[in-house]
């Protein structure tokens, strides 16, 4: 009964998102407000279907109505409720309906923002949109339809897999994640529009960057989360291994990180536009990209829970999604092309420039290192590897460069500058990156490329605060009293400003925080038998003996660690090794000890008997990326924040002019 | 494949005769600290060959810790890095190399990247220079003068 009305929502949904599309583009090649007004009902149609559609799954769920195929899938009567909920996205077929269900969301909410503005691209704009719901809803329907019946029904499901329902971060990570992908979309049908219209005025740029703005902040946390889930979990120490999966969701955040830059050129002079445009298609691309990387089961990989036969589906659409880019690109590009023009490289404007060069061929290295294999596979039957080794020895110098420009490039005024107004802009940061390397350098850093991390470190991160406060600072020399002036010139009118150098801000911390976290990390295994201890890194650690702890869903060994410093304690760490029901190798949970300095790390290799073989990992300032990701997330949300509508009022010729440059 | 490689791999928990792939080792014993250190880095280099993509030196399987301690041993009797990572490549083809060799089709690897950065600097630079020396458009006016939408504008503002 359920799995039969939840059939039924999706073939309506298949339907809506079709008809709603041809109509859509109709009412744009007519100009017709009355067909936009009839796509847009059609856009919250299709909404309303998925998010049915989506509450009916969660009910089965709930309920454990095992008649549904899904739920008999991944259901279990023996896990706990919030599993059971997260169920939804735990296997292929319930992550595609989650994909609609945001995807109905995100168009629903784009076209209800809009309802009222940019009529002569919200038609292209929604047309582009509900394709893309058509595909997700035939993919729903046919290729990964989790709403079959089962019969006879069985009494209970084995759950999901065992590595999702062991941290609680798979109750975030997943949703975000989803949330920046699916994003991606919005901003594609956006360009889509424009080079259909063949037009990208100057008001449109707005809903175009805080639809691209939206899903960067969700990727960026997502990518973090995920991030932090490896090293909580998969038990050796490191955050990021340059997996397949790993790859494909920085792919779409390094254009969109891009096309963010190059939006703000586009902004302030009419230049780049088919530039953006092109950047914006590829990140909606490589998500689609990313999904086959994941779900195809073409690539192996620690994320990739899922193997399942819609690859082909999907790289149908992979196809189809790029040829409709590349042609519309082809036949409208010139139609965007510039407005302005620049008056000098050598200012900031020219280091976006640079910026997006480097952020291309960051982009392309990653993508290459990730399809190389299985193209020399594919074409000599031979197999091969690019691995960590490759990927830092490429990415490390490309990531140093960018931190170079994050320092040089708002350092440089806008426009002709003369020389030496230059080095005065350029020369007073280097005092604060030399503080930096000095720092480091007390602190037995030796690693060449983390020095250097230092060094542009320090440097960007003065130019990023003195730029942050500027604002402020004139209206302060002007006379005005702090708190006004606070609000005003940062929260209220700056505020995109404000929260771009926020954004920076963090980025520089990541990139000293992943710099010093990698190099300066040290490991040592070691077996203890119950009651012997071992010093590392300044902590003793004495093994105190296992304890059997029975959940329903699975049967743990814990080992009790006491740690301490000096003979004095410090705390009590319990890694842990966990035999699931659903499976025969155990999976380890590793015990992270953090301070504001570093993570104190322990991980089971084995434990036999009385003897446990322990993996103790020091590593410095980890803790900073997680934090840092967060401040960047909580930036780009400060520059999402809708300025109120402009008004307009006589300015006094001796007022003075704030550069109030939009970043991000 | 992988039945192949655990096979290999239950063979040859001991080194059996690393010098006939790849002869006598050239360098010197390493010992204490610096053995730790050099095993970490090397382990680093080396695909877990029953793992989803791990390094042997960040996998927990048996398989892992068995060719770790083969780097170990290897490095004790004075192999180089050059000559572990040959030797596992015999043992277990260049699948197990991390890095990829600058060798063939492999190489490619290595130079698109470089020759995109490349090829990518020369048409900023070209680009940059247009852009400088473009004369100024009349910038495109804000609405085409045939837009309905501004025309019904036009109309409701206007009508008295």
């Amino acid at each position: 009964m359920t799995a039969t009305f939840g059939r039924f929502l999706i073939l309506a949904s298949v339907l809506v998102s079709t008809t709603g599309a041809f109509i859509a583009y109709a009412a744009g090649a007519k100009r017709s407000p009355e067909g936009l007004r009839w796509s847009q009902r059609f856009a919250y149609a299709f909404a309303g279907l998925m998010v049915l559609a989506t509450g009916v799954m969660e009910y089965a769920l709930i309920t454990h109505d095992f008649g549904v195929q899904y739920v008999a899938h991944v259901g279990s009567t023996q896990v706990p409720l919030w599993v059971t909920i997260v169920s939804l996205w735990s296997s292929l077929e319930g992550s595609i309906l989650f994909w609609g269900f945001i995807l109905g969301i995100y168009i629903a909410a784009t076209t209800w923002v809009n309802r009222n503005e940019h009529q002569e691209y919200m038609p292209f704009a929604i047309g582009t949109w509900l394709s893309c719901g058509a595909f997700f809803s035939f993919l729903i329907a046919g290729p990964a339809n989790p709403f079959l019946s089962v019969s006879p029904v069985p009494l209970d499901g084995p759950g999901p897999n065992p590595l999702l329902q062991n941290h609680l971060l798979m109750i975030i990570h997943p949703p975000m994640l989803y949330l920046g992908y699916v994003g991606m979309t919005i901003p594609f049908g956006f360009a889509a529009a424009a080079l259909l219209r063949g037009r990208l005025g100057q008001s449109f740029l707005r809903p175009l960057r805080a639809s691209l703005l939206l899903p960067w902040v969700f990727l960026t946390i997502a990518i973090m989360l995920g991030g932090w889930w490896a090293y909580e979990v998969l038990g050796w120490g490191g955050y990021w291994a340059w997996d397949p999966v790993e790859n494909a969701s920085l792919l779409p955040w390094l254009t969109a990180t891009a096309a963010l830059h190059s939006a703000i050129v586009m902004e302030r002079r009419g230049v780049l536009k088919g530039w953006t445009v092109t950047l914006i298609q590829a990140s909606f691309l490589l998500t689609i990209l990313g999904t086959f990387m994941t779900r195809s089961g073409v690539f192996n990989s620690v994320h990739s829970f899922t193997q399942s036969s819609i690859g082909p589906t999907i790289l149908v659409f992979l196809t189809a999604i790029l040829l409709f880019s590349v042609i519309l690109l082809a036949l409208r590009i010139d139609s965007l092309e510039a407005e302005g023009r620049i008056e000098s490289a050598v200012s900031r404007e020219g280091m976006f420039l640079v910026n997006n060069l480097f952020f291309v061929v960051f982009t392309f290295t990653v993508l290459v290192g990730t399809v190389f294999p299985l193209v020399v596979e594919a074409i000599k039957g031979k197999q091969m590897s690019v691995g960590r080794p490759y990927f830092d020895a490429m990415v490390v110098p490309v990531g140093t460069a960018l931190l170079f420009l994050l320092g040089v490039g708002p350092a440089l005024p806008w426009g002709k500058t003369n020389r030496k107004e230059m080095l005065r802009a350029l020369l007073p940061p280097l005092i604060t990156g030399a503080i930096a390397l000095i720092i480091g350098y007390a602190f037995g850093i030796r690693n060449a490329w983390t020095l250097v991390t230092l060094l542009f470190g320090g440097y960007a991160a003065h130019v990023t605060f003195a730029q942050m406060w500027l604002p402020l600072r004139q209206r302060l020399k002007k006379g005005d009293s702090f708190a006004p002036a606070l609000i005003d010139a940062q929260l209220r009118r700056g505020r995109r400003r404000f929260g771009g150098y926020v954004v920076h801000a963090g980025a520089v911390i990541v990139f000293v925080a992943i710099a010093v976290s990698s190099t300066m990390r040290t490991q040592e295994e070691v077996t203890l038998a119950r009651g012997q201890s071992t010093t590392f890194a300044g902590y003793a650690v004495t093994f105190m003996g296992t304890e059997e702890r029975a959940e329903p869903h699975r049967q743990s060994t814990i080992a009790r660690f006491n740690i301490s410093k000096n003979g004095q304690p410090v705390t009590t760490m319990e890694p842990r090794m966990n035999q699931y029901a659903a499976m025969r190798e155990p999976i380890g949970t590793p015990a992270v000890h953090s301070t504001i300095g570093r993570d104190y790390y322990l991980s089971i290799m084995n434990i036999q008997g009385d003897q446990v073989g322990l993996l103790i990992i020091n590593m410095p300032m980890v803790g900073w990326i997680w934090g840092a990701v967060l401040l960047m997330g909580a930036g780009g949300l400060i520059a999402l924040i809708p300025a109120r509508r402009r008004t307009y009022v006589v300015v006094p010729e001796s007022a003075p002019t704030i550069d109030d440059e939009a970043m991000a | 494949m992988i039945a192949t490689f655990f096979l290999l791999a239950l063979l040859q928990i001991k080194v059996p005769d690393a010098a006939q792939f790849v002869g006598a080792p050239k360098g010197t014993p390493l010992s204490g600290p610096q053995l730790e250190q050099q095993t970490m880095v090397i382990s680093h280099e080396l695909r877990c060959p029953v793992c989803q993509g791990l390094a042997i030196g960040d996998s927990p399987s048996i398989m892992a810790s068995n060719m770790k301690a083969q780097v170990r041993e290897l490095l004790e009797r004075g192999y180089t890095e050059e000559q572990i990572l040959s030797y596992f490549e015999k043992s277990y083809g260049q699948f197990v190399l991390l890095k990829p060799k600058f060798q063939g089709v492999n190489a490619l690897v290595w130079i698109l990247p470089i020759a995109v950065l490349a090829i990518g600097f020369v048409l900023v630079v070209s680009k940059a220079k247009k852009l400088e020396v473009e004369p100024v458009h009349a910038a495109a006016e804000e609405e085409p003068a045939d837009d309905p939408y501004l025309a019904r504008v036009r109309e409701m503002v206007e009508k008295p």
